[in-house]
């Protein structure tokens, strides 16, 4: 498949326990904004679950990550992440 | 500091609250009353006296001898429809009266009105459940004393020991007389029971009825009579009804929540409780309210009937006694329509004070009667201590309500919830805040199944069948406790600073716990 590069992408949905991810383009490095209920008491492992989402996908730097979150699990955000990244990359529909 | 019967580190001297020395929790029964009740102030009217009644709160107010420091108590049977705590906070600024302690049962969103009152200093100090935007400026430390967080129970009980001293009583009167006589159960803003407000009408030095349904002299039936009541201040409205009371309620759909109330209902059924004469408390939560769905169908099925439905009433406990599941209801607050006409037409409807429903310093709260209390929580930890109070931010958003109460009254008391509130788990190894100690906390049920308290072997004894059913499993509290952390994964700590906008009183008066403001 040829990738397809455009500026934004995003996957999820503001139901509860899901979460809705934007990936773009960023001039300043990897990016990571977190807003929504579990951001409190949960940013670290969210912060981790996006990067090593997105190395495992051999995703470069350039990214910025915006997750609005109503209290999904790791697994759900990771997935999200992993489909947010493939449509930005032009790998998914 | 020193640490309490709860496992709490407690300040010895708690600034705005006072000293805790001797008056740490020590366990849930261990305090009993010496001594006889503190009293009102003596007053007598005299026939053809001066009328009791005024043309407006502000009227009331003046006439009331309502000074600068003084406390002030409300009922909350309004709930997110009364008018009448911000009309009396903002005729007392208007005169300014200021440094008041307000003794609210509980506050809602409807009162953020007051929230300029409070940073202006006409409110210095509240006692009492704070919900929505006021809990949220407090657990932000915008109040300069600590709100004292007491239950249902622990409110009259301070009251009548002389703990908590009300100079003057406000109560919302949706119908009265110009005698003083109130009744909840008529008017445009009728409110069902008026059950909080006994106790004020009783102890307060000067009691107000507010009311905006003056009828003539003599009204019944009367809740509370006009022997009590030195004021009636007439009103265009006292509340907005569709505050006062919800619509329907109606038992969840969702079906995780209904294989929890599911559960919940196997363990009732096979505790030795399920004979002839059961008694409840389930409130009006979701969850609850279907576990009684599910023990309607048992005990349809299995041919027996209970006695009585207590506490908050909904028109799922009204239709429940209309079908003969229940032979009576005690109600100290009607939540819904249904439940407000009930009270008004069926005499088997009783409505019941504070005091009656849940103080341990009486002889004999209804709460002792209870079998079976299926209650909420945001937070369980590993040794069964129940929080209602604070959210998973560390913020205070909740009151005591009968919470502590039900669960020291009932001889089987479930708290039934999903394991994750989105990701936040329910189960944790210690709970932020201690509302009701895992001493009086039987079991906890979650979608995973039954947890039963250790302490509890008579009832793990009954429940033995479930292991070879396999239909609830039984799931011991450290392995609950380990699913938990591992599907929610690694949490942050809640930052807390040392400084204490809270302080949880247990029933007895005790301090259970503190909140502390959350660091930005």
């Amino acid at each position: 498949m040829e990738a397809n590069a455009i500026k934004t992408a995003r996957a999820g949905t503001l139901e509860s326990m899901d979460c809705l991810v934007a990936v773009a383009d960023s001039d300043a490095g990897r990016v990571i904004e977190i807003s929504g209920a579990s951001a409190v008491r949960f940013k670290s492992s969210m912060e981790k679950t996006i990067n090593d989402t997105l190395d495992a996908l051999g995703a470069g730097e350039r990214l910025r990550i915006s997750v609005r979150d109503n209290g999904a699990l790791g697994v759900v955000l990771g997935a999200r992440v992993e489909t947010a990244y493939k449509r930005y990359a032009g790998l998914a529909e | 500091m020193e640490i309490n019967a709860a496992k709490r580190k407690i300040p010895s001297r708690i600034e705005g609250y006072g000293e805790t020395s001797g008056k740490l929790y020590e366990g849930a029964f261990a305090r009993a009353p010496s001594g006889y009740r503190a009293g009102p102030r003596m007053r007598a009217a005299v026939p053809n006296g001066k009328s009791k009644v005024t043309g407006s709160i502000k009227e009331a107010v003046i006439a009331s001898g309502l000074k600068s420091g003084m406390t002030v108590s409300f009922h909350h049977h309004l709930r997110n429809g009364d008018f009448v705590v911000n009309e009396v906070i903002r005729a007392c600024a208007e005169l300014g009266i200021g440094g008041l302690t307000i003794f609210p049962t509980a506050l809602f969103d409807v009162h953020k009105a007051i929230i300029p009152c409070i940073q202006s200093g006409v409110v210095a100090k509240i006692m009492g459940s704070v919900n929505g935007a006021i809990g949220k400026l407090v657990s932000e430390g915008k109040l300069d004393t600590p709100v004292v967080l007491r239950g249902h129970g622990g409110r009259p009980r301070a009251v009548m020991s002389g703990d908590a001293r009300i100079d003057v009583a406000f109560i919302a009167a949706p119908t009265a007389d110009r005698a003083g006589n109130i009744s909840g159960r008529t008017g445009k803003s009728a409110c069902g029971s008026i059950g909080y407000a006994f106790t004020d009408a009783e102890y307060a030095d000067v009691v107000v009825a507010v009311t905006d349904n003056l009828r003539s002299f003599p009204i019944s039936p009367v809740s509370i009579p006009g022997v009590y009541v030195d004021l009636v201040a007439v009103t265009d409205s006292i509340g907005d009804p569709a505050g006062i009371v919800s619509g329907t309620t109606r038992v969840t759909r969702d079906p995780l929540r209904l294989l929890i109330a599911s559960h919940a209902s196997k363990l009732i059924e096979a505790s030795p409780y399920f004979t002839d004469g059961i008694s409840f408390q389930t409130g009006a939560g979701g969850i609850p309210l279907a576990v009684t769905a599910f023990m309607k169908e048992a005990m349809k099925r299995r041919g027996i009937t209970g006695s009585f439905g207590l506490g908050g009433i909904t028109g799922y406990f009204v239709d429940l006694m209309r079908e003969g599941l229940v032979r009576k209801l005690m109600d100290v607050q009607s939540f819904d329509l249904e439940a407000v006409n009930s009270i008004s037409a069926d005499p088997n409807h009783i409505e019941i004070s504070a005091d009656w429903y849940a103080n341990p310093w009486n002889r004999g709260a209804a709460v002792n009667m209870l079998d079976i209390a299926v209650l909420g929580a945001t937070e369980v930890d590993v040794d069964f201590n129940a929080n209602v109070n604070t959210e998973a931010d560390g913020a205070l958003l909740h009151g005591i309500g009968g919470h502590q109460d039900a669960a020291a009254g009932a001889k089987l008391t479930i708290i039934a919830q999903p394991l994750l509130r989105g990701r936040v788990p329910c189960v944790v190894e210690r709970a932020h805040t201690v509302t009701t100690p895992g001493e009086v906390v039987d079991a906890l049920v979650t979608e995973f199944g039954v947890t039963i308290n250790p302490r509890r072997r008579d009832l793990l004894d009954a429940v033995a069948d479930f292991a070879i059913s396999k239909q609830t499993p039984l799931v011991p509290m450290d392995e609950l406790a380990a699913r938990a952390r591992e599907m929610s994964g690694p949490m942050e700590p809640i930052r807390v600073t040392d400084r204490i906008v809270a302080v949880a009183e247990w029933r007895d008066g005790t301090v259970i716990d503190v909140v502390r403001q959350i660091e930005r």
